[in-house]
């Protein structure tokens, strides 16, 4: 590994918080890299924030240590550490202009006023309220004033920006615009941005790793594309994206298949792990199932089902549909393939899906065989 | 159309509108009789008696100026004035400087104690207040508990007579009086601030002087102006307290008030004095008003 700390590298290593006899965080070792778009992603309880608030300073670990461009700053107080935050509900000082707020840091760290002046212009430039620098905080809206928390906490040039699910409380068409300002102002400022979300479709938005988190442990640290189609545990594949959980008792195994029949003809098809005629757990994605279409791969598993709802989404479909097996399943068919009606409640299908589009988990949750087909179908 | 006289519900109508229109009068004839009879009233009468003279047994009466004119020429009335603004105004700074942590406390440190630590402050005021003035005499005289405690230490020799019956001794009890009044709008103005203010400005720097300068002290300053309007007045125009523990050396505008009222029976002087008492204290007011207008200290 390389010893000269970089630019906005920070390290978790073994962190763990205690609050009396909970803990919160339990453990974690993870790396962010200097200039990286990195999210901390799980339910409520999970030990994100704590953590989060770890890196600012207004935590202190209970064990492990948290160093920041190769300097232990575990202990540090918050003012000293070179880190800012952008919290939850704003935290804009009402009495204050928006410039004002904005040079709050600078003033603090006695920059000369003709500095702060041009820092304070650049910034609100970036997050583009350089039109509104006179007006008061409550005079703003709730998507204004993320964007001037925004800039209050990069004028000062830190070494990472901490975001504490910043964008919970905007609407959701609003949310999605300051997701993709967000991943702007982070590819213009190029800051280490260390992000905290429970919304697993805006850390996929956004993020180029997450950190994915429940009860204080990390489940898994990947790329987007990584977690969705490599999840490393049950948890992950239900937690990012959908997914369908099937119990399959096999018959017998072949060249690395087994099959449990389902008579007339309809059979699920999963990887052999050598649990033998065990009865196992695999999860498939909503988009690997075909309803209208051929799926791709040797071994197809074929399930007659009933559909019990229809939810039409312009350019895709999704389709929940009863299987004969028991469980309810959702599907995910494009509509630029469906030639004909759409299907309605109650219609008779056929569900087809390739083994290798399945992940077979076993009690724990872990998957067992992590298979993924890596190319797009 | 009907051709049937139209009169008789266009009347009930517009009675009934009359009434409707005359019913939140109605309710408001209780109130503003008492402020009425019970404020207006006197207050009428005062500015009347501060106009008249009357020499004794009443054989002269009259209308005149010389209540007012006495007050700003003769010259003991500026003395008391100066010995009043200096003893009320250091006794608000002491209160503030009491009262500001306190609040502070209270509002952001105290806990599950907070509720209770309110009630505290609140039923502090149950108690007489000549009773508590007493307690003070008993506290600071020469065989007080104060002096008691000092002497059997060792600490001095002989018991300290500043302690009663000075400037000193009107200063510290009348810091200490109506502190609940100083210091509730304080911390009604401090429950108002957003605690993550305080994050917010510590994760950009802050030291605990700045954060307290530049966050706390902007924010709660509504309060401070609102308090001082609450006590200044109280503490300015007292006269329980230096008639108790002042002795001869604190003699304040309220003693004169009260000394030209009753000892004297000049009642013209002591409705003028009253008056511009009234006066100063409304400017005072209005002052302090404007003042908590300003919402930033920068």
């Amino acid at each position: 590994m390389n010893d000269t700390p970089a630019q906005g590298h920070i390290r978790i290593e073994r962190v763990t918080k205690k609050f009396g006899d909970t803990v919160a965080v339990d453990d974690v070792t993870f790396e962010i890299s200097g200039g990286e778009f990195f999210s901390m992603l799980g339910p409520s309880g999970c030990g994100k924030t704590t953590t989060l608030r770890m890196i600012a300073g207004f935590e202190d670990p209970t064990a492990g240590r948290i160093i920041l461009e190769g300097k232990d700053v575990s202990f540090v107080p918050p003012a000293k550490r070179n880190v800012n935050m952008v919290f939850q509900a704003y935290g804009l000082f009402p009495h204050m202009t928006v410039s004002q707020n904005v040079a709050f840091g600078l003033k603090v760290k006695k920059v000369a006023r003709a500095e702060i002046a041009e820092r304070v212009q650049e910034a609100l430039r970036t997050v583009r309220m350089d039109a509104f620098a006179d007006r008061r905080p409550a005079h703003l809206s709730g998507g204004q004033q993320q964007r001037v928390a925004l800039a209050r906490a990069l004028v000062n040039r830190p070494a990472a920006l901490l975001l504490d699910e910043p964008l919970g409380a905007l609407d959701l068409k609003l949310r999605k615009e300051m997701q993709l300002e967000l991943k702007r102002i982070h590819g213009t400022t190029g800051t280490t941005f260390v992000y905290v979300t429970h919304d697993q479709e805006e850390a996929l938005t956004m993020s180029q790793r997450i950190a994915v988190m429940k009860d204080g442990i990390v489940q898994q640290v990947a790329t987007p594309r990584e977690l969705y189609e490599r999840p490393a545990n049950a948890f992950v594949a239900g937690f990012i994206g959908t997914s369908n959980v099937i119990s399959v008792q096999p018959g017998g195994a072949r060249d690395g298949v087994a099959v449990m029949d389902l008579g007339d003809g309809d059979r699920v098809c999963v990887p052999d792990v050598g649990a033998g005629t065990g009865p196992v757990k695999i999860i498939v994605r909503p988009e690997r199932m075909r309803v209208w279409g051929d799926p791709d791969g040797e071994r197809i598993s074929r399930v007659r089902g009933t559909i019990a709802e229809v939810v039409y989404l312009g350019s895709m479909t999704q389709l929940i549909i009863d299987l004969k097996t028991g469980e309810r399943v959702t599907v995910h068919e494009l509509n630029d393939d469906l030639k004909g009606a759409l299907p309605e409640i109650g219609d008779p299908v056929l569900v087809q899906w390739a083994a290798e589009s399945s992940y077979v988990i076993d009690d724990a949750g872990a998957v067992n065989v992590a298979v993924g087909s890596a190319s797009p179908d | 159309m009907a051709t049937v006289a139209p009169t008789a519900p266009k009347d009930r109508q517009l009675r009934a509108r009359a009434v409707k229109k005359f019913r939140p009068v109605a309710f408001l004839t209780a109130p503003i009789s008492v402020i009425l009879l019970l404020f207006v009233a006197p207050l009428i009468i005062l500015v009347i008696m501060s106009f008249r003279f009357e020499s004794l047994y009443g054989f002269q009466t009259g209308w005149t100026l010389d209540n007012f004119r006495l007050l700003f020429t003769d010259p003991i009335y500026r003395g008391v004035a100066k010995d009043t603004l200096i003893i009320a105004t250091t006794a608000m700074v002491c209160q503030l400087l009491i009262a500001f942590p306190l609040s502070y406390f209270i509002a952001f440190k105290a806990g599950r104690w907070e509720l209770p630590l309110l009630l505290l402050l609140v039923l502090v005021d149950e108690l007489n207040p000549i009773v508590r003035i007493y307690a003070w005499r008993m506290l600071l005289g020469r065989e007080g508990l104060i002096n008691d405690f000092l002497m059997w230490t060792g600490i001095v020799d002989a018991p300290l007579d500043w302690l009663l019956f000075t400037k000193f001794s009107v200063i510290l009890v009348l810091s200490t009086s109506w502190v609940n009044y100083c210091a509730l709008p304080i911390y009604a103005s401090m429950k108002a601030i957003n605690p993550a203010l305080f994050e917010a400005a510590t994760d950009l720097g802050a030291g605990w002087f700045t954060r307290w300068r530049r966050v706390l002290l902007p924010l709660a300053a509504p309060g401070i102006f609102v308090a001082v309007i609450l006590v200044y007045i109280p503490l300015f125009t007292d006269f329980a307290t230096p008639g108790l523990v002042g002795g001869t050396s604190s003699y304040m505008l309220g003693n004169s008030v009260a000394d030209l009222m009753v000892t004297v029976g000049d009642w013209g002087g002591g409705a003028a004095l009253s008056l511009l008492l009234l006066g100063a204290m409304a400017v005072v007011a209005v002052i302090a008003y404007f003042l908590t207008k300003l919402n930033q200290l920068d």
